[in-house]
């Protein structure tokens, strides 16, 4: 298949979104809806000894209030199996189930009134009583006073001699933190929960998975599959943190069941601090031995991380480390410590961004003992296979990124000698890094509808929380049905369409965009079966032609064999009296990965300046080079590697979670507080991708791309602001405080 | 919130009235703070006075003052040709401060009158003296990176939050205020107080008093050698870490007089009388600016948290002086 | 401009109870021969709740997006909620309610503002235009359409606050550089970072001139 895509791929949601009529989660019109306001706990450890709750249900325009003494029963929460152990990852907070207390701000009270001005102000009436423990909230404790989490999956993990770095020509060791970091998405996480009847439900969401959304709620509620709908045509922003159903929509159903009336429930911007999820803390230890000239002989990679009270949550922060470089020897290991906290999530680029920061940085330091540039310390070590297991990659075009970003970014200008450069009287640095994140390929099903008026309609029940997925597919289908884009259009966002997967993992577009590939050359079969009957291919009545006889050519159906002898697929339809063809295809990973691996790579080049005198570092040029297989949709892949970038800005510089170890209290859960990049803080981003199709992964070619954007980030500014300054900064984020 | 009582004002003396008679009333106006407190439960007025109708929106000149009405936006003053000719200084601190949309909003009268941004004092869980009196001081020992290193207590030690305030302090305006007594003015120096052992109160204005306005003597002297240096985590909207409004009347490279205040270092705008003493009739050297610096710093006090302020303060003090006279 | 301290406090409380208990007896008897309609429904419902919350209640009249309304709101009630939760105008959108993000920004007399910070009450008689505003009927604005060709956007939440504030910024006459525009659509946080692609918009538009 020759596959084309239009390179001006506009958004398709534009023209909604641009005028405000894009509906998002909290601005669905459900007739009679009600509000509902959550009060959190005040304290991070004990449990609720008395709730006084009579001022709130006294209130004018309250309806309910809602607590684990009146909450009704949610069948699918069940103890746990082994009460001495930490609970898998999934489980989540079973919300209003009893008095514990696992972590400040948790969820205890759900106030329901008839507007939100009452609602909010009857939640501030209600009153606890606690029996308070001694919160733990000290990250630093983690393998002090704090025991690691046991269990198989923590242990160690050794290629080689674990100790061979240290025994090198050439070695370093260093520590690295990143801190809390919070997903804050734009949109406030929200939920519309209406039961239709006892055993029938319709949710409007943010979710990042209409399907996954669909099924927690099947599993809780112990409801049919086709009596939940979920709706999400719009989500504003997720970045991770609407991958999973959390305690506040199952609140909203409980909410909503109690009163017999639909519930609105809207996170308020400093609970979204607090219970949907975050970049946990975590500490690493980095090891890193080299021959004289440069040649990896050993990494060490440790990582300590942490948790909530009652749940694990894991993620591959030192996988990097196994298979970023031809290496012989590595040593991860990697453990999670539970505080009281609630539950981390995946974060863009999870795991991945965290430990690539440590060894991306590591990386850096090693190349100024050796002497050697950066690039070139990478290029030597470069994997022509995949380290950890010896198979080869299903495509890896990285050499070419580099290639691609040294040119664009003006790479050879630097002076390696730290604190060489400068403008006026700033110091200026450049600095690189490399991202990786496995590029995969899951289940979808898509189902795709041509009309007699020349129209297609492809559906999955997928959401899109922005990087473009409709618009991603809509270039798939118009390039498999060779028909003009503006004729189709791909519809997503509710669960009752054919499942489609959750949008995380920088899998979408491969997963989906399969199914979409499938779906459509299903339908081209139809068409062309309808279409070998037609008089306008026969010159006689001996010709035979069979449906691999044709070509689809804009929008006709057209003889291979004779150009002028075509049919318009609209002329198909009628001349065969249907008014519609449809195709449903299902798509999975094929056999062909079997001995291959695959992985999206990006190098980021970045310049800083450095005001010697305030601390103040302005990010004055970025270029990121992707190898992210076939770009499918030229504009919104750009912007995705932009705001990747501008994520990456928001780590490195300035994105930092605290909490109050005395109360175990986050104390900048707001925007003044916590701060991310606006404006001011962004210069021109430049994207170019290597735009090499991944020749196994999947039909269309595409790996994915929403992780790397951010992965490596945050060290490449940390290693330009070293080129500037001489400081090397190891615990993010690289506040003014930290260069004077 | 709760379901306060709204009166909007028809006078001045409606508005002094309604404050004498009702001792949970507050005035809003641009509201871009009160609304915010008041939101999170910190205030919770039980009337609130509408003053946006009032005449108090004028900027005019009258011999050598320039009087600004108390409602005259931010947005307004930063734009006003009479201002930016006078007052550089001014427009850069305004322009320093929050972002365009606030400062459409925000007023003069309550740019002064905005609370700190202390974290503590946000959280009505938490002790702060500000808040409620006798609760305690949940920022020291706690996370006080953004807190005072000058004139604190041990009861608070809160910065004051405004751009706009510091250059104020710089230009020695006084505010003109209305109450049931009649009408007096405050040097700007004597306007907002240190914590002391009544952190709960901000500034020196009566109960049932209302700011009108503010003048500014006119000291070109000082306009052509001016400027707002601001210090922060990110590059815009955003809380100083510190700030310096610094203007020199210099002849030749000679420092005749100087006029030096800072944010984000105190209860109030820190103005550094001994630093300003120190250059009056030096050169305009970095030496002497490093040692103007390290005699502002004489009283400094760093709390757990923000030693680097230490550091940060002479650092910014000298490269404001720098940038002023980097093209004389 | 006080500065008297007034955190909730038990005795304030108190006060907004037998206020509240003032106006349920007392508002039947006096009020309903000079009630309107929704009053008295009320009243026959003994909904002394409802009847109660309606003389706190203020009239406001407002103009949003050349339509004018009648409209009686709790004082409380800031603009953004009015314009999203009663006029159904959810195009205008709520990202922190703190007036710490920007995408509430709406123009009220042509001014961009936060209507996050804004009380509804107080713009009485005033003009306010929201995002659904801005295009002539199915002719976009050249903002919006700059937007789109610019791929200004990501998840879209942030838009309407984006486009609100650089048509202001650019009617301001601070859309003089690239930096400049940085500096003045500061107040308006992107997530998803389109904020390069947003520069390149308004740019754009500033380029053209014409009336915008």
């Amino acid at each position: 298949m020759e596959n084309f895509f239009y390179n001006d791929d506009d958004r398709v949601t534009g023209p909604e979104v641009v005028t405000g009529k894009a509906t998002f989660a909290a601005e669905h019109q459900v007739p009679g809806v009600t509000y509902g306001v959550l009060v959190g706990s005040n304290i991070a450890n004990g449990s609720i000894s008395a709730l006084d709750t009579k001022a709130a249900e006294r209130a004018p325009g309250v309806l309910a209030v809602i607590s684990h003494l009146n909450a009704p029963p949610v069948p699918g929460y069940e103890p746990p199996k082994e009460p001495e152990k930490l609970p898998a990852g999934g489980k989540g907070l079973q919300v209003f189930s009893g008095p514990e207390i696992y972590f400040n701000g948790q969820p205890i009270v759900l106030v329901i009134a008839d507007t939100f001005e009452r609602a909010t102000y009857a939640a501030s009436l209600v009153k606890a009583q606690y029996q308070t423990n001694k919160p733990q909230t000290d990250f630093t404790e983690a393998g002090k006073s704090v025991e690691a989490v046991p269990g198989a999956r923590y242990k160690d993990n050794i290629r080689g001699d674990a100790a061979a770095y240290k025994t090198a020509p050439v070695t370093l060791e260093a520590e690295y933190i990143v801190p809390v970091e919070v997903h804050n998405p734009m949109e406030l996480h929200a939920i519309i929960a209406r039961w239709d009847a006892d055993d029938k439900v319709t949710v409007y969401d943010k979710t990042q998975g209409v399907k996954s959304t669909q099924r927690s709620i099947v599993s809780a509620f112990k409801l049919k599959e086709e009596n939940v709908q979920v709706f999400a045509p719009f989500v504003g922003g997720g970045f991770g943190s609407a991958l999973r159903t959390w305690p506040h929509e199952i609140a909203a159903l409980l909410g909503a069941k109690k009163i017999g009336r639909p519930v609105k429930l809207v996170l308020t911007r400093n609970q979204m601090f607090l219970m949907v999820g975050y970049r946990p803390y975590t500490l690493q230890k980095i090891g890193l031995g080299a021959t004289t000239d440069g040649k990896l002989v050993g990494i060490s990679h440790q990582a300590d991380s942490i948790t909530s009270m009652y749940e694990e949550f894991t993620e591959g922060s030192v996988n990097v480390s196994k298979i970023m470089y031809a290496c012989p020897n590595v040593f991860t290991r990697y453990h999670i410590y539970p505080f009281n906290v609630s539950t981390p999530t995946w974060m863009r680029g999870p795991g991945e961004a965290t430990g690539t920061f440590a060894l991306e940085s590591a990386l850096d330091e090693l190349s100024y003992k050796l002497n050697m540039d950066p690039v070139e310390l990478r290029l030597l070590n470069y994997a022509e296979t995949d380290p950890e297991t010896g198979k080869p990659y299903s495509s890896k075009f990285l050499k070419e990124a580099f290639e691609l970003g040294v040119e664009a970014f003006g790479w050879k200008q630097r002076n390696p000698v730290v604190g060489s450069m400068k403008e006026g009287q700033l110091q200026v640095g450049y600095g690189m890094a490399t991202g990786v994140f496995g590029a995969y390929r899951g289940v979808a099903k898509a189902v795709a509808r041509i009309y007699a008026d020349g129209s297609l309609v492809v559906q999955s029940a997928v959401s899109d929380s922005g990087p473009g997925t409709a618009t991603a597919m809509v270039q798939v289908a118009a390039s498999v049905m060779n028909m003009p884009k503006d004729k189709i259009s791909f519809e997503l966002g509710d669960a009752s369409m054919p499942p489609g997967p959750t949008q995380g993992g920088s899998a979408t577009t491969s997963t989906l965009g399969s199914a979409v590939f499938a779906v459509c050359t299903s339908l081209q079969e139809k068409m062309a079966a309808l279409a070998v009957k037609n008089a306008v291919f026969y010159a006689n009545e001996l010709d035979e032609i069979k449906p691999s006889d044709f070509i689809f050519e804009d929008g006709f159906i057209v003889l291979a064999s004779d150009k002028s002898k075509k049919i318009s697929y609209t002329e198909l339809l009628k001349q065969n009296k249907v008014n519609q063809l449809e195709a449903t295809e299902e798509s999975r990973p094929d056999g062909k990965m079997k001995d291959y691996v695959a992985y999206s790579y990006s190098v980021h080049f970045v310049k800083v300046l450095v005001n010697p005198a305030t601390g103040m570092v302005t990010v004055d040029k970025v270029v990121i080079a992707g190898d992210a297989g076939k770009i499918i949709s030229p504009k919104t892949a750009e912007s995705q590697m932009i705001g990747g970038a501008v994520g990456g800005i928001g780590m490195a510089l300035m994105e930092e979670g605290i909490i109050d170890n005395r109360y175990g209290r986050w104390v900048n859960n707001n925007f003044a507080d916590y701060h991310v990049p606006v404006h001011a803080d962004v210069p021109p981003i430049q994207a170019i991708f290597v735009n090499k199709p991944d020749p196994l992964l999947n039909p269309i070619g595409a790996k994915g791309m929403g992780e790397i954007a951010l992965i490596g980030f945050a060290a490449a500014v940390a290693n330009a602001v070293y080129h500037a300054t001489g400081k090397r900064v190891r615990d993010l984020p690289i506040t003014p405080d930290k260069l004077i | 919130m709760i379901n306060f009582d709204y009166v909007r004002a028809a006078s001045q003396k409606a508005v002094t009235d309604l404050l004498g008679k009702d001792p949970t009333a507050k005035i809003i106006a641009g509201g871009t703070n009160l609304v915010d407190l008041m939101k999170r439960g910190v205030e919770a007025p039980e009337k609130l006075i509408d003053i946006t109708r009032l005449p108090l929106g004028k900027i005019e000149q009258v011999d050598n003052l320039v009087h600004i009405g108390a409602l005259v936006p931010n947005s307004e003053l930063a734009a006003h040709p009479l201002i930016a000719e006078k007052f550089p200084l001014l427009v850069q601190a305004l322009h320093a401060g929050a972002s365009p949309q606030l400062r459409n909003m925000a007023t003069v009268g309550g740019n002064m009158m905005q609370r700190t941004r202390c974290t503590y004092f946000y959280d009505t869980v938490l002790p702060c003296n500000k808040r409620k009196p006798g609760s305690g001081c949940a920022a020291i020992g706690g996370h006080n990176r953004m807190h005072a290193i000058f004139g604190a207590s041990q009861n608070c030690i809160a910065v004051h939050p405004s751009d706009m305030c510091v250059a104020l302090a710089a230009l020695e305006a006084k505010v003109m205020v209305s109450g049931n007594k009649g009408e007096r003015k405050i040097l700007f120096k004597d306007f907002h107080r240190l914590p002391g052992d009544t952190p709960a109160q901000d500034n020196n204005l009566q109960r049932g008093e209302l700011i009108t306005g503010i003048s500014i003597p006119l000291a070109e002297r000082f306009s052509k050698h001016a400027t707002y240096l601001k210090v922060r985590d990110r590059h815009s909207y955003a809380f100083a870490l510190v700030s310096v409004a610094a203007a020199l009347q210099l002849d030749g490279n000679k420092i005749q007089d100087a006029r030096i205040a800072m944010g984000g270092v105190a209860h109030k705008p820190w103005r550094l009388y001994a630093a300003e003493d120190f250059l009056k009739g030096k050169s305009a050297t970095t030496q002497n600016f490093k040692e103007a610096a390290a005699l502002a710093m004489k009283d400094a006090k760093a709390y757990e948290g923000n030693h680097f302020k230490l550091t940060l303060a002479p650092n910014s003090i000298v490269q404001a002086l720098q940038t002023i006279t980097r093209n004389i | 401009m006080n500065d008297e301290q007034s955190p909730i406090k038990k005795e304030q409380e108190q006060m907004h109870h037998a206020r509240r208990n003032f106006l349920k007896q007392s508002a039947f008897l006096s009020a309903l021969a000079i009630a309107p309609p929704a009053l008295v429904k009320a009243a026959e419902k003994n909904m002394d709740e409802q009847a109660a919350a309606f003389f706190e209640q203020k009239a406001l009249k407002l103009e949003v997006n050349g339509k004018p309304y009648q409209l009686s709101v709790e004082p409380r009630v800031t603009l953004l909620d009015l314009l999203r939760e009663q006029l159904h105008l959810t195009g205008t959108k709520k990202g922190c309610d703190f007036g710490q993000c920007g995408a509430c920004t709406v123009h009220v007399d042509g001014q961009r503002v936060l209507s996050c910070m804004s009380l509804a009450v107080m713009q009485d008689g005033k003009k306010v235009t929201t995002i659904e505003g801005l295009a002539k009927g199915d002719k976009l604005h050249p903002m919006q359409q700059a937007f789109i060709t610019h791929d200004g956007f990501q998840c879209g939440y942030c838009t309407p606050g984006q486009i609100m504030s650089a048509v202001a910024c650019v009617r301001e006459g601070h859309a003089g550089s690239a930096n400049e525009i940085r500096e003045y659509m500061s107040g308006n946080i992107c997530r998803c970072g389109a904020y390069p692609n947003i520069v390149k918009a308004i740019m754009e538009v500033k380029e053209k001139g014409g009336n915008i």
